[in-house]
Order: C-alpha cells, then structure tokens, then sequence
C-alpha cells in the first residue's frame, strides 16, 4: 500500500493506491498552524474509510509520498530563518538589481521591492575570479573571517555565499564554506555553485539565498514529519515531491529545501500526461488545475514536461526569481472564487480579486456579499445547492441570485441568467489567455493538445475552455480533484545535474564537453548507487542549453547521442536545435551556428511497477440521477441530464446539455458537446465548435 | 451591416483576444530577437492598428515606442503602396513617415480578408543593434544631420511580397549594417512575430466576423475615451508651465536645449492639452525629436500622471491635444534634420516637465522627473576580441535607476529612463562577460543620491568596468550632469551623472558628456546614473521609512537628520521623540 499527500491552501488531499494498484481519494481541510496535523487528518479519514485503525493502515504501507506547499508560505509570510549574504566586493547589490524589468508601465503605486536579504545583512568578500577563470584578486580570507565573526554577533542563523564566475572556478567560494565551517560551526549555508551551478549571478545568488534561509525550518519540519509518521506505525520509505516533478529523500531535500518551492503544482502534468495517453493516446496535453483563487496551467509536450528557468515567487519583477529549474506552471488569480465587477465605463472584469475560502463566494453564508464565479455557477444550475462537496455543505442561492443582480446584473442591463453567463465566460476567457501565454512561451498549439481539467472546480467552464482553444478532447479524470497528489503517487525518484561550459558549433571542443559529460554521468550513476537503489527502472538524459550566437536567451535541446565522438553527433546536435527553434517561435535559421552555455544531466529512478490511475470501485450511498434546469447562453433554459460520475459504464455517452457530479466536482458538458467514460475512470469531453 | 451595439461582456472578450495577439508577437520577438538591446533592454514593441491606421492594442512595451508614430506609419505605408495585398510586409525606420528614430526598424504587415479588404495593420519594431552609421553606435548624439549620421532610411520599403523576400534589400543591409548576422536574427525575428499578428487575426475574422470587429474597434475607443475623462474629471482645472534643460553637447547651444512644456487640465471637457510650441528650432545634432517622439513623450507625462487603467489606445489618445510645431526640436522635423537619439535624451526633457507640470496642478497626480540617460553604464562597447578575432557591437545595460517619487510610492528604482518605464532588463554581469571582454569591478546603489521627499525618488548607480584584454571603445550620450532630475511639490533633485576614466595608476580624469571613449588594458570608466526626483516635502516623509533606509545603508545618519527631519541612532533605531522635537523645530 502506498499514499501519497498533497497539502494545498485549502485542503489537505490524501491519494492511497491499495495492493491490487486501485486507487482512493480523500480529503481533509488543511491546517496552516501545522500542516502535519492536517496530514495525520487525511490518514485518519482513509483509516475510518477502511475501518482499519490509523496504526493498521499506517502498518501496512511502505511509501509515503508527500508535496507540501510549507516553504513557500514561509517565504510568502516572512517566517524563514535569518540569513546573510556574502558575494563578490562592487557588487553587493545583485538582490537589489535582480535583474530589472517590471510589469505595468504606467503603474506608479507600486513600490520598489526589497531584496530577498536585507542589504544591511549583505557583506562584500574582496577577490576576484574572472571569465577565463583566472584568479584577478586573491581571496582575503582576513576579510572573510571578520564578517564570519560579525554575523555571529548578529545572531546570523543561515549563510548564503554566491561569488562571480564560482560556476567555472569555485576555489574562492569553497574556501568561504570551509572559513563558515570553522567559525561558524553548526550554522547552515549554501554555496551557489553548488546548489545551481548555472550561469547568471541573480538566478545563482537568489536561489541561494532562498535555498539557506529555508534550511533550519524544513529540516524541522522533515524531521517532524518523519517523526510522527512513525510514532502513528508508519515504517515505510519517505519521499517529497519536488518542483522539478520528482521525489526526493525527505532527508535529502532537508539539504537542499529550494526543490520544495513548487511541490505540490508540479505533480499535476505528471497526472495529465498519464491520463492523456491512457484516455487520448496523446503525447501533448494542457493541465489546467482549478483551485478556489488560483489556476494553474502546466503542459505536456511529446512526452516531456517542460521547465522553466524563470520561476517567481510572487509577481514577476515584484517578487524573487528561484533561479532554480521548475516544471513551468502559470498561474494567475482565478477560480471559483474570483469576483466579478464592473468598471465606471460599464465592462465586466472578473478577478485578480477573490473572495478566497473566507468570506468566500456569497452562497457560502459566511459573510461575503461579493458576486464570484461559483456563485453564478449555482444562479446557472450548474451547481446543485443540496450536494456541494457531496452534501456536506449547503449553498445559498438567494444570496448568489442577489450579489449578481446587485454587481453585475443592474449596471450592466442583463437579465440575472445572462449576467451569470457572462461571468462564466469572462472567466473562460482570462483562463484561455493564460492557456496562451504559456503555450506560446513553449511552443505549444494547444488545438494540437488534449485539455486536462484538474481540481474541484475544472468541470464547471472546461468544455467552454476547450472549444475557444479548438481542444478535440477535454479529459476530466475521476482523480481530477486531487491531480496532484495523484501525480505524485505515478512520479519517479528524480535529480539533475548541470555545467555550465561554453562550446559553439563551429570550433567545437569535443573533448572539453565528453570530459563535463563524465562528469554529470558520473553524478547521476552516484544517485542511481545511492537512493535509486532498488528502483525498477533508472534512466539518464542528457540536455544543451543552446542559443544561436547573441541570443540571451537560451532552449533546452535532448543529445541524441551520450558522447560527442564524431563531427556528426555535432551536426545532429545542431539540426536538433534548428527544428526545436522552429517549434517554439517558429522561425530558425538554418545557416546560423549555434552556442552552448551550459549542460544538463537527469536521472530517473522508477519505484512503481505498472501505472494505474483508477478509483477502486465502490458503492454509492446516495444517487442524484435524473434532469434539471440549466441555463446556457443562446440556449436559455434548458433540461439538462444529471448523472452521477461513479455510476457512469465504462463507454457510456452522454450527450449535453449534461451536468455529470461526484462529490468531489462537477463537470458541465455544453449544448452540443457529448462526454464519454473512459476505462481508466475519466470523463472524456468532445467540446465541439464554437459557436460562431 | 447596420451598427450593432456591443455588449461589456463582447467589449471585454474582444478586446482580450486583440491584447492577447499582440502579447503573442511581442513574447515571439522578444525571445527570438538577436540583440542585447531587443531582449535586454526589451527595446521593441508589437501593436495592431485598424484599417483606417487607429491603435487598438499594444503589447506591454516601452511607452516611448507605442503611443503615437504606429498610426503615421501604417499611414505612409498606404500612401506609398496603395495596392496592398496579402502576402506584402514593409521595412519602416523613417524619423520623417512616422517612426520615432532610424535604429527602430519596424515591420508592418496589412492584414487582408479573403475578399481582399485591409482590415488591421500589424507592426513589430525593434531597435537594432546597429543600422550603418557612421559611428558604431545607434545613438549618434552630434551628428549635424541624417547625412553624417548615415543610417539607411526606409520609408515604408516592401521586403517581401506574396511573402518571398526582397533579397537586394536584405543585401543592401548586409552590406552597411555592422553584425549583419545580427540584424539578420532580428529582422527574421520580426518577421515571425509580424506574421504570427496576421495570422491570429484572420483567424479571429472568420470566427467572429469582420463586421463584429469593425463594430467592436468603434466602441472599443467610445470605451476607453469615456474612461480617460473619467480620470481627468479626477484633476482640478488649471494650467502649469515647467521647463527640463537637456545639457549641452557639440551642437547645441551653450546652455543646453531648454524644452518647456504647457500643460492645462480641463476636467469639464475632459481633456488634457500640452504645447510644446513655444521651443528652439531643430539643431545641428542627433537629439532632435521625430513627430513620434515628441507627441508620445507628451502623452507619456500624461499617463504617467493618472489612473493608470485606462487603456491606451486611440480612444483615449483623443483626449490629450498635442501641440508642436513644424521645424522645432520638439516638433514635427524636416528632412534631413537628425533624430539619431530621438528615443531617449530630449524626448525625456518632455516628458519629464508635462508630468511635473501634472503634480503642480494637482497633489497627488502627476510625477516627479526621472533621471536622464544614456550614461557610459549604457554605451555602446565595441572593439575585437583578442580571444576570438572577432569584432563586437553591443549596447550593455550595467547599471541604470533614475525612478521618480510619485504620489503614494517611492521610486520603482530601475525605471532606466523614463520613456523606457523600467521595463529595461539589467545585464547579468557574467553574461557580459561573457559575451564581450569585459570586467566589470563594481555596480551598486551610491548613498545618499535619492531625491528627498515625502516619497523618494530613485537613487543613483555606479558602474565600474574595463575591458578584460585588449581595447574598448564605449560611445555614450550621458544628460543630466548639470540638469539633474528635478523634484514636485517641495521634493529635492536626485544626484546628477558623472563619468571619468580611472587610469592604469588609479588616477581619476573627467570625461566629456558625449564621446567615443578608449580604454586600454587595466584602463576603467566610473559612471554614474542620474537618480530621481522626490514627490513632496522630505520633512512630510514618514519617519520609519527614512529608519529603515538608514538600516539599510542608504541614508546616512546625518542626511536623515538634515534633510528629513528624522533622528536615528548608529544601530538604526527611529528616536520619535527627537525626531518630533526636530521636526517641529525645523
């Protein structure tokens, strides 16, 4: 038996895969005072679920899979540990600059935002290594020792060190971490060329000073965790989920906490890219994960998910850059609890605000009077006020019907029902913009793709979604409320390794790059040795982080070959890039040479034999089939089949209007849409055209 | 098709879809540009224009690029070749048929129906790396005319047709354009971004149909001019006249070029006009502005000055008159005048008093000035690579700040310039490194440079670098050694430019404002940016704020005391005792 945990801002969602590979969903609320004890809530409710004690159950486990959203709201609250900064002398303001750029140009109340570290607690170290990795200025280990000892008496509780051109001659920034060790002993560091040996000083630096600050915290909390797991009969192996979309060692990543800072949403495409082969047979998919403020949008293309370097926290330019390779996941402040309003000229916007889990939407009765989109659901029909979340809470369509004729309906002259759609479809509309936007960084048609549609909320606008992007197929799996957890429990063991060595097409240095080669396989073999020990299958990937000459910019582009042995393996190299280029931004240019600035190894270790995505069958307690009246633009009111989602047969078709429900979401299927169960439990949506 | 009124959820989506095309070709171009001044500095900008030359969307790009010359361009391409076809894309950079200077050079694409009906104009410009001058710079700040600044003009200039390139055009560039692989990129990477705007929006055509969108372009601007006097109905009525002074370099005269600005608020009728009329002719330099520049420059004091949602677009555009006159160095320039640094330098000067002139009529609208550029942190470096052989052109962006005070905020710090809006990227110091010879020694934020006030402007910058072997020529324009950014309403100035060589033996030489500097090995160029101006009396300024740039090592303890009024210990502590006593006393 396996689990796997999701800790998001709202609920806490536990996925357990039973020894025939069945699958079962739950979920408990999460509780931000100690998020562990929201978990230890989740595998409670299974063990009552399994009439088993919570020792029984825990006894019975060997892995215990757990994405947590905790270092990014210790970030986000300004609960990490006190941390100092030390980097090259004349440039002591890298976490100042960042790397400039801002957002809304015209915008002048936003202020200049303050550096990661406090530039009090940033210290200069005199010496200097250069491009070529020569040495211009000796290290002045003097100096070093004198700030060592200054922190001390700031009661400094972690160091961040991130020194010019570490990543092609480290002796200066080794030596600083061995000066911390002496006199600083006990106190956590990092070293930036060893954590994120990439080139750029801002990305490198940032990602240390995050990396340190978040090291007393996590390694309590690891520690924590893995405490009372095994204090509650668990004696299983305990694996976190990374922002890179794999596992790590609970206590390996107590080394390197930065890798926590998107577990969690980086497990939704590896859900999505089961579900689009499984369902689909296709390679390329849009995750689209709707959550009650935020929706995320991640990709799969041919296979791969694909990174970021350029991963925030917070808003771009406004907040802090990881640095740090990330599955590229867009987010933007929509769901169901955005709300709708409308401006002095008498448009309708919906959101970035949103009524959040309190108040919440206006039905919810607690307090908001704010009209959102789960309130127009429920004016709509497409919510039914006696089964949200299968009845454990009831909605207040009185207050739904009044806060929309208030904000939207009466200001706009609509009737409530065209009011209502009309949020909906502002709504689709601000989430098919950020299905673009990401899709266009990547290189993605995304008529080309299959639209996953996860979390609670996805059923309610992912068919209108996926006829304005031209999807063939809308897949909602059966999972789809915990996508991400159920992710998690299909990932692999994963690290990556990268050199940053600068080679260009033309005068290419075979034997430089075959030697860094050697040495990221090297590293990759290590893990493989080390926690991969066991695993059923292990793979290795090679990548170049490849320009045309002038570009700063950089793609990532698969070797096809292990070793450079040939003029050849160049050439395939080069042609790969051409063809990669042409895919993302549509042009290339064929006669141009190419650089390469850095190279990158990953390896992937597989512990799960066989892949299932399914929900163990079950009885169903309650049945709500039969019609009721829903309202779609151009259609009016109409009957519309109401179906529930576990008792739909395998093959079943229905065709819209349909609103089929489970106690974890609701998926509407348009006027002219028709939905279909899959084997694997998934509700496959064909949307249909747009109207024109 | 009888005019159909279109609803605010239609108005809405529509004008999503137009924003999210040319986000779309400006996410292209930015991430396949060549350049270090197309995807660094994000010097380039996509826009889409209506078939009668009207802006309806713009990508998030620098202000100066956008508000106004799109329109003028899209003009001249149709009176130049009035049997557009599909299939037709145009080379423009002419500072006399409405671009804002020669090193912009733009694509335009009509976009044509199936039925052969110029429906939208796209156009994707970006600054180029170098265009042939006859320096290796794309700013050539004494040049007396268009003829000694020697780039190529391209008045709307068909480069391909049924989409197959003109090829003797292209060779043409090649031939003058230092980095012709270079420019080749970004001219390609134009195209792409080009293209990929006409393709979306035939798309959008067929689905929506073209009479919807013809429709939605008219309310579109009835929208976004009703929400532009909304916002002016926020001001008070009034008139405010300020002066900027760009400084003297060869060509001027001696005492600079003075440009002031004449702004009057009518809430009533809801319009704001500025008159630049009243300014010297064009001068024998490279400063004087395009007919794009000095009307985006006043629009962009304007907009910088309000509610900063109303969209831009020609609806809103409607709202603000723009006075110049023909022949000025403000206004509408004659052939063959040079506009090589039409973009930045007196372009700026505008600006910088119409948003100043906005904070006097009115507290809590309007700006303070942002610092001037182009400091040598900026120049232009240039030389061979001993290592490689090789030559090298690029404009490096070290380190610049010069943020104004506004209203409620202190300064966004890098705002670059203030036609620029911050969005400029701040170069890695190891990519230029590595991308050029350099060594940069030293770049941070000087003390005590900000301009004091009740919300403070930027402070300024120092850079240090040289080349790392071999020569370096490093070209620049800097303004704002003697003119440094001006505060509003009691706000102090922000610290002025200053640039020196540093020599072999640590020795400082003052450098020239506007020159071709060489540096030998072991040879340095200190430069400082300008920083910006405060908003509001520094004795207004909220004490903690003033403790905390203490803290921080941005104020001294003594500055605190004597500009602000604010009584701080060595460790950073606010005494709010003292600091009452003091304030009241002062």
């Amino acid at each position: 038996m396996r689990f796997a945990v999701d800790t998001g801002g709202t609920f806490t969602d536990l996925i357990v895969e039973d020894d025939e590979n069945g699958l079962h969903m739950f979920k408990a609320s999460t509780t931000p005072d100690d998020p562990i004890r929201g978990v230890l809530d989740s595998l409670q409710v299974a063990a009552d679920d399994f009439e088993l004690s919570l020792a029984d159950l825990l006894g019975k486990a060997d892995l215990f899979i757990h994405g947590t959203t905790h270092a990014i709201n210790a970030i986000v609250t300004g609960n990490t540990a006190k941390t100092a900064f030390l980097t090259t002398e004349g440039h002591r303001d890298i976490l100042v600059f960042r790397e400039g750029g801002r957002m809304e140009p015209f915008n002048f109340t936003v202020p200049y935002p303050q550096p990661y570290i406090p530039r009090a607690l940033s210290y200069e170290v005199p010496g200097r290594i250069l491009a070529d990795a020569s040495e211009k200025k000796p290290l002045d280990e003097g100096r070093v020792v004198e700030i060592l000892n200054e922190l001390k008496a700031k009661e400094v509780e972690a160091v961040a060190v991130c020194l010019l051109w570490s990543i092609i001659n480290p002796a200066h920034e080794d030596r600083v971490g061995e000066l911390i060790e002496q006199h600083l002993p006990g106190v956590p560091y990092t070293l930036s060329h060893v954590l994120n040996p990439s080139l750029r000083e801002y990305r490198r630096a940032s990602s240390a000073a995050i990396d340190a600050s978040l090291k007393p915290q996590m390694s309590a909390y690891m520690r924590n965790l893995t405490g009372r797991l095994t204090e509650a009969g668990f004696d299983g192996r305990t694996l976190i989920v990374t922002s890179q979309g794999g596992m790590m060692d609970a206590s390996d990543i107590a080394e390197q906490p930065i890798h926590l800072i998107n577990s969690g949403p980086s497990m939704a495409p590896v859900s999505g890219r089961y579900f689009a082969r499984e369902d689909e047979g296709s390679d390329t998919a849009v995750i689209a994960d709707t959550g009650g403020t935020t929706y995320d949008v991640s990709l799969v293309r041919r296979g791969r998910i694909p990174w970021t370097r350029e991963t925030w926290i917070g808003q771009p330019y406004r907040g802090h850059m990881t640095g740090f390779p990330s599955v590229d996941v867009k987010s933007i402040g929509a769901g169901g609890g955005s709300i709708a309003w409308v401006d002095d000229g008498g448009m309708l916007h919906v959101g970035p605000q949103s009524a959040g889990a309190v108040p919440g939407p206006a039905c919810y009765g607690q307090g908001g009077d704010k009209p959102t989109v789960t309130d127009a659901s429920l004016v709509l029909g497409y919510l039914d006020p006696e089964f949200f979340l299968g009845g454990n809470m009831s909605l207040d369509l009185d207050a739904s019907r009044d806060a929309i004729i208030r904000e939207v309906a009466t200001p706009m002259n609509l009737s409530l029902e065209d009011a209502a759609a009309a949020v909906i479809s502002i709504a689709t509309e601000n989430m098919v913009q950020a299905i673009v936007d990401i899709t266009v960084n990547q290189g993605i048609d995304p008529r080309d793709a299959i639209l996953i549609g996860g979390g609670g909320a996805a059923g309610i606008n992912s068919t209108a979604i996926g006829r304005r992007l031209g999807s063939e197929r809308v897949i909602i799996p059966e999972v789809g409320a915990a996508l991400s957890a159920a992710g998690a429990m299909m990932s692999d063991l994963h690290a990556q390794y990268t050199r940053t060595f600068f080679a260009t097409s033309e005068g290419f240095d075979a034997d430089g790059v075959n030697g860094i080669l050697d040495v990221l396989e090297a590293s990759c073999n290590s893990f493989i040795d080390g926690p991969g020990q066991g695993s059923i299958d292990q793979t290795i990937e090679f990548f170049a982080e490849a320009r045309y000459p002038e570009q700063v910019w950089e793609i990532e582009v698969p070797l096809a070959s292990r070793r450079f042995e040939s003029d050849a393996d160049v050439q395939a190299l080069v042609q790969e890039f051409h063809k990669v280029h042409e895919d993302i931004f549509a042009i290339n240019d064929p006669n141009s040479g190419v650089e390469v600035v850095g190279w990158t190894a990953s390896v992937k270790c597989r512990l799960r034999e066989g892949e299932s995505g399914s929900l163990a069958a079950r009885d169903l307690k309650t049945s709500v089939d039969g019609t009721r009246k829903v309202y779609f633009s151009g259609h009016g009111h109409v009957d519309a089949t109401v179906r529930r989602f576990e008792a739909m047969k395998q093959g079943e078709v229905l065709a819209g209007p349909a609103i089929i429900e489970s106690p974890f979401t609701t998926v509407v299927v348009d006027p002219g849409a028709t939905a279909e169960r899959r084997a694997s439990g998934s509700v496959s949506i064909v949307p249909g055209k747009a109207a024109a | 098709m009888a005019k159909t009124k279109i609803d605010g959820v239609q108005l809405a989506l529509l004008s999503n879809r137009l924003e999210g095309i040319s986000s779309k070709m400006g996410n292209t171009l930015m991430r396949t540009g060549r350049s270090g001044v197309l995807n660094i500095a994000r010097d380039f900008s996509c826009c889409i224009l209506t078939g009668d030359d009207k802006l309806v969307a713009v990508a998030e790009a620098l202000p100066i690029h956008v508000l106004s010359g799109p329109d003028i361009m899209a003009k001249t391409m149709k009176e130049y070749h009035p049997d557009l076809k599909r299939g037709d894309a145009f080379l423009h950079n002419s500072p006399y048929h409405g671009c804002s200077h020669a090193a912009d050079h733009t694509i335009l694409i009509p976009v044509i129906d199936d039925d052969g009906v110029h429906r939208y104009t796209v156009a994707a410009k970006a600054h180029q790396a170098d265009i042939g001058n006859s320096i290796p710079t794309t700013y050539h700040g004494t040049a007396r005319d268009v003829y000694e600044e020697g780039a190529l003009i391209f008045p709307a200039v068909k480069v391909q047709e049924n989409y197959e390139y003109n090829m003797d055009i292209v060779r043409m560039c090649q031939m003058r354009i230092r980095v012709p692989e270079q420019w080749w990129g970004d001219f390609l990477a134009m195209m792409g971004a080009a293209r990929i705007g006409e393709r979306e929006i035939l798309a959008l055509g067929k689905e929506v149909g073209w009479d919807t969108l013809e429709n939605f372009n008219e309310q579109w601007f009835d929208y976004s001019a009703e929400r532009m006097v909304g916002a002016i109905k926020q001001l008070p009525a009034g008139t405010a006249t300020r002066t900027s002074t760009h400084d003297a370099i060869p060509g001027t005269p001696e005492d600079g070029i003075t440009i002031k600005s004449i702004v009057t608020i009518d809430p009533d009728a809801g319009k704001v006009t500025v008159d630049l009329r009243d300014n010297i002719d064009a001068q024998p330099c490279g400063l004087n502005l395009s007919e794009a520049c000095a009307r985006t420059s006043a629009m962009v004091g304007v907009f910088n000055s309000i509610d900063h949602s109303v969209p831009k677009n020609a609806g809103s555009f409607g709202r603000i008159e723009v006075l110049l006159r023909e022949g000025s160095v403000c206004g509408i320039p004659k052939h063959p005048t040079s506009c090589s640094v039409a973009t930045t330098n007196v372009a700026d000067r505008v600006s910088n008093p119409t948003q100043a002139a906005m904070a006097e009529i009115a507290d809590g609208f309007g700006l303070a000035e942002c610092g001037a550029i182009i400091p040598p942190s900026t120049g232009v470096v240039s030389g061979i690579n001993p290592d490689t052989g090789e030559p090298f052109v690029n404009q490096v962006f070290l380190g610049l700040s010069g943020g104004a005070g506004a209203p409620d905020a202190d300064a966004w710090q890098t705002i670059c310039h203030v036609g620029n809006g911050g969005l400029c990227y701040q170069d890695s110091i190891e990519l230029d490194e590595l991308r050029q010879p350099l060594f940069v020694k030293a770049r941070g934020f000087s003390p005590d440079t900000e301009g004091a006030g009740r919300f403070c402007g930027s402070r300024a910058v120092y850079t240090e670098f040289g080349p790392r072997v071999g020569n370096l020529d490093v070209a620049y324009v800097s303004d704002g050694g003697i003119n440094g950014p001006k505060g509003v309403r009691g706000g102090l100035g922000g610290a002025c430019a200053d640039q020196f060589r540093i020599t072999r033996n640590g020795d400082r030489e003052e450098l020239a404002n506007c020159d071709v500097v060489n540096l030998v090995a072991g040879e340095l160029i200190g430069s400082q940016s300008c920083g910006g101006g405060g908003y509001g009396n520094p004795m207004d300024r909220e004490p903690e704020m003033v403790a905390h740039d203490v803290r921080e090592d941005y104020v001294s303890v003594e500055r605190a005391a004597s500009v602000y009024g604010v009584v701080v210990d060595d460790m950073g502590n606010l005494d709010v005792a003292a600091t009452e006593k003091m304030r009241a006393g002062l």
